[in-house]
């Protein structure tokens, strides 16, 4: 799961499409046959120079300390050219994570008709790319699954010559390490993983616990039945293993793994953990108090779904801070399957205006967008944030070298995450 | 006279009907529980010769299965699960299903209406509804407080926090199941009840039985099929259901087999591990299925005779 299936309406609506489809597991067959595709020809190679570790079709696993500049599979296309016009124009994403307006507003500026499909979350939308079930013109990535949509020749190679606007992100997204030159893809938002909770309910300093803030949720046996984990196999057992003080979050050693694992396992006694990824809507309806969240959730419950006003101040989110927690970014890629790929390249330029990423943000997003001239102190300042929830903003500092990210791993480093999250959802 | 192909032929279309939409899809996941995942985007690569199946991923999960591994706790659960929930099925069902059958003649025909009016909603928008109604402050959860309903399966141990339905319970799960299949079990049930010819039941009064004698050497045993048919119906389902404690419950302690099916289909390296999963399980259930199929043909071996 991803920040993006925060939104009630989406979250929702994806669940519903979800479940109907695979209403019954046995008879969930049509996910499968979607998941059935040809086999593509390389593979995940072992080692390459300097016995750093390949991912897929052999591209080295990206690292703050290991950038990877990845080879164009084709030319990019040529400069200079009209943008396509009239049809349709189709966006792959999480539902309701782009503002209908600035969509409805690119549709009116090149004559095309927008229509976004949605998919479930990234992995699966990657699934359904790569089965060919759609044929959309941009999608929105993540860093971690770049590798392999590029590997799988599923994004096209950018010619930066018609996104312009690039200058205007923060500086290490206009070439960031795992996409050197800014090959394939293009920033959208960005968010940091902490704890949600509410200041009526929970009476611990978070902030100020030691050796962490992660620790809370092994004394939460107060907030039993409130206190929520994300569903998501990266995050969740990043989090056990930082409340260890293991900030190596892309570690494929079994032992680190699998006591991250056990560690998650005693919270079924300590508060009876619960997993999901409602948590912009259960933290401020007061069902849960204590909750593994998303910046980018608090300042979308914030927006959305304050039941009442008073709400609002009582939220915090506990964001633990430069090299000492989880952040990410979303991005933009264009599809292979694209017949407008003027547009489409376009379409990543359009989404980098700085006012066009500002009224994404705060007119329907909540996701904040790493563009410089969105000042964090004067969201706070001006009010669209408010002070306790300061932070929940993000600044260009927070994505330096020192910052964890939670990267592509060998499919083998997949396998035992994905493994150690099954134990820990199997409750037993 | 009609020509002897004119019924066989009639049944084309729902054999093709089965044949693509049951078997193909199976076959596909049996063939995915035996093939491979592409290296670079981790797709399943179905094996759909059987000469090139391999059996790795299924030994594997056979392996998980047994008791002390992870699969065999959520294994069990689930089968405690389903079991309750079918006997609450049956404790509730049964005597609505009955009155329906015998009793309401006159309101039969809105009873009917009722029992059917669930199925106008959406499963998933019912078990939505309860979130709504069991949340702090819900009129759900008042109800059960005001009643003192949520006092007493407090102390009877059945619930852990009786202002929290939905903070992990295992007695939520199998409330929510029994109230989403219940309607799939009675009306199969209330048929088999129907059909019963009342100058049975007058026999066994005629003859000296008491009421409750009558009903359990005759209507129970004549409602035997109808009984096991609801039960068929929602017990299959049932096991492979994961939204139900995804919604009002979410907690791993309450987690069912299913949610381990969805979560290594849901994406990841390890399809193949979910199809693995599916067929053991359907293999398993193929034995109660088997068991219903040998009473139907003892049953209908027995009208005959």
């Amino acid at each position: 799961m991803h920040p993006k299936e925060r939104r009630l309406d989406g979250t929702r609506r994806d669940f519903l499409l979800r479940s109907g489809g695979a209403a019954l597991s046995l008879s969930s067959i049509s996910g499968i046959l979607a998941a059935c595709s040809n086999s593509t020809t390389a593979g995940t190679a072992g080692t390459g120079a300097g016995g750093w570790p390949l991912g897929p079709g052999g591209i080295p696993l990206a690292r703050p300390t290991h950038p990877v500049k990845m080879k164009r599979w084709e030319a990019p296309i040529a400069s200079g050219m009209k943008p396509e016009t009239g049809g349709t124009f189709t966006i792959f994403n999480y539902p309701a994570y782009i503002d209908p307006a600035v969509i409805k507003e690119f549709g009116k500026k090149y004559d095309v008709t927008v229509k976004v499909t949605p998919f479930d979350d990234i992995t699966t939308g990657v699934t359904k790319l790569a089965s060919g079930t759609v044929s959309p013109d941009v999608t929105e990535m993540t860093p971690d699954l770049l590798s392999r949509v590029v590997a799988g020749k599923l994004v096209k190679p950018l010619n930066l010559d018609y996104i312009p606007n690039l200058k205007n992100v923060w500086s290490g997204f206009q070439s960031p390490y795992y996409d050197v030159e800014s090959r394939y893809g293009v920033p959208y938002t960005v968010y940091s993983t902490g704890i949600a909770y509410r200041t009526d309910q929970v009476k611990e300093d978070i902030p100020n616990l030691k050796p962490n803030g992660w620790d809370m949720f092994w004394h939460a046996q107060a907030y039993k039945g409130k206190t929520a984990l994300l569903s998501e196999v990266r995050e969740t057992i990043a989090m056990a293993l930082l409340h260890r003080g293991i900030t190596d979050l892309n570690t494929e050693d079994a032992k680190l793994v699998n006591r991250a694992v056990k560690d998650l396992q005693e919270l079924y006694n300590i508060c009876n953990i619960k997993v999901g990824d409602l948590q912009y809507e259960t933290v401020p309806e007061n069902k849960a108090w204590l909750n593994q969240a998303w910046s980018g959730d608090m300042m979308a419950a914030y927006f959305y779904y304050l039941p009442t006003k008073a709400t609002g101040k009582l939220l915090r989110f506990w964001n633990p801070g430069y090299g000492k927690g989880p952040i990410g970014n979303d991005m933009w890629c264009v599809c292979s399957t694209t017949k407008k790929p003027v547009l489409a390249h376009l379409f990543l330029n359009y989404m980098l205006d700085n006012g066009v990423g500002y009224k994404n943000f705060v007119d329907f997003n909540g996701y904040q967008p790493p563009l410089n001239e969105i000042e964090p102190d004067t969201l706070v300042s001006k009010g669209v944030i408010p002070d306790n929830l300061a932070s929940c903003v993000l600044t260009e500092q927070d994505f330096g070298p020192k910052a964890l990210q939670e990267m592509t791993l060998t499919t083998a480093g997949q396998s035992l995450w994905q493994d150690g999250y099954a134990t820990f959802q199997s409750g037993a | 006279m009609y020509p002897r192909w004119l019924w066989p032929l009639s049944a084309l279309p729902g054999v093709v009907w089965l044949l693509i939409l049951f078997l193909l899809p199976f076959y596909a996941v049996v063939a995915v529980a035996f093939g491979s995942v592409d290296p670079i985007l981790l797709t399943a690569v179905p094996a759909w010769n059987p000469l090139n199946w391999n059996a790795g991923w299924v030994t594997h999960v056979l392996h998980l299965l047994v008791p002390g591994n992870i699969y065999w706790d959520v294994f069990v659960r689930t089968c405690e699960y389903v079991v309750l929930s079918l006997a609450g099925c049956v404790l509730i069902g049964y005597p609505v299903a009955y009155y329906i059958a015998r009793h309401a003649s006159r309101t039969k025909s809105l009873m009917l209406i009722l029992l059917v009016l669930p199925f106008w909603i959406s499963y998933l928008m019912r078990m939505l509804a309860w979130i709504n109604l069991l949340s702090p402050g819900g009129y759900g959860l008042q109800f059960l407080s005001a009643t003192g309903i949520s006092s007493a399966l407090y102390h009877l141990g059945l619930i852990s926090d009786p202002n929290n339905y939905l903070g992990g319970q295992s007695f939520t799960v199998i409330l929510a199941l029994i109230y989403g299949y219940i309607p799939y079990f009675i009306l199969p049930l209330y048929a088999s009840l129907d059909r019963i010819d009342r100058s049975h039941l007058e026999a066994a009064r005629d003859l000296g039985a008491s009421p409750f004698r009558a009903f359990w050497h005759v209507t129970l045993p004549l409602s035997k099929t109808g009984l096991l048919g609801g039960a068929v119906l929602i017990t299959l389902p049932m096991f492979g259901d994961y939204y139900t404690p995804n919604i009002v419950s979410g907690a791993p302690s309450t987690s069912m087999i299913g949610n381990q099916i969805d979560l290594y289909f849901h994406g990841g390296p390890q399809p193949t591990i979910g199809a693995a999963i599916t067929i053991l399980l359907s293999a398993f259930l193929m034995i109660l299925m088997g068991y219903y199929m040998w009473t139907i043909h003892r049953a209908s071996r027995e009208v005959r005779a």
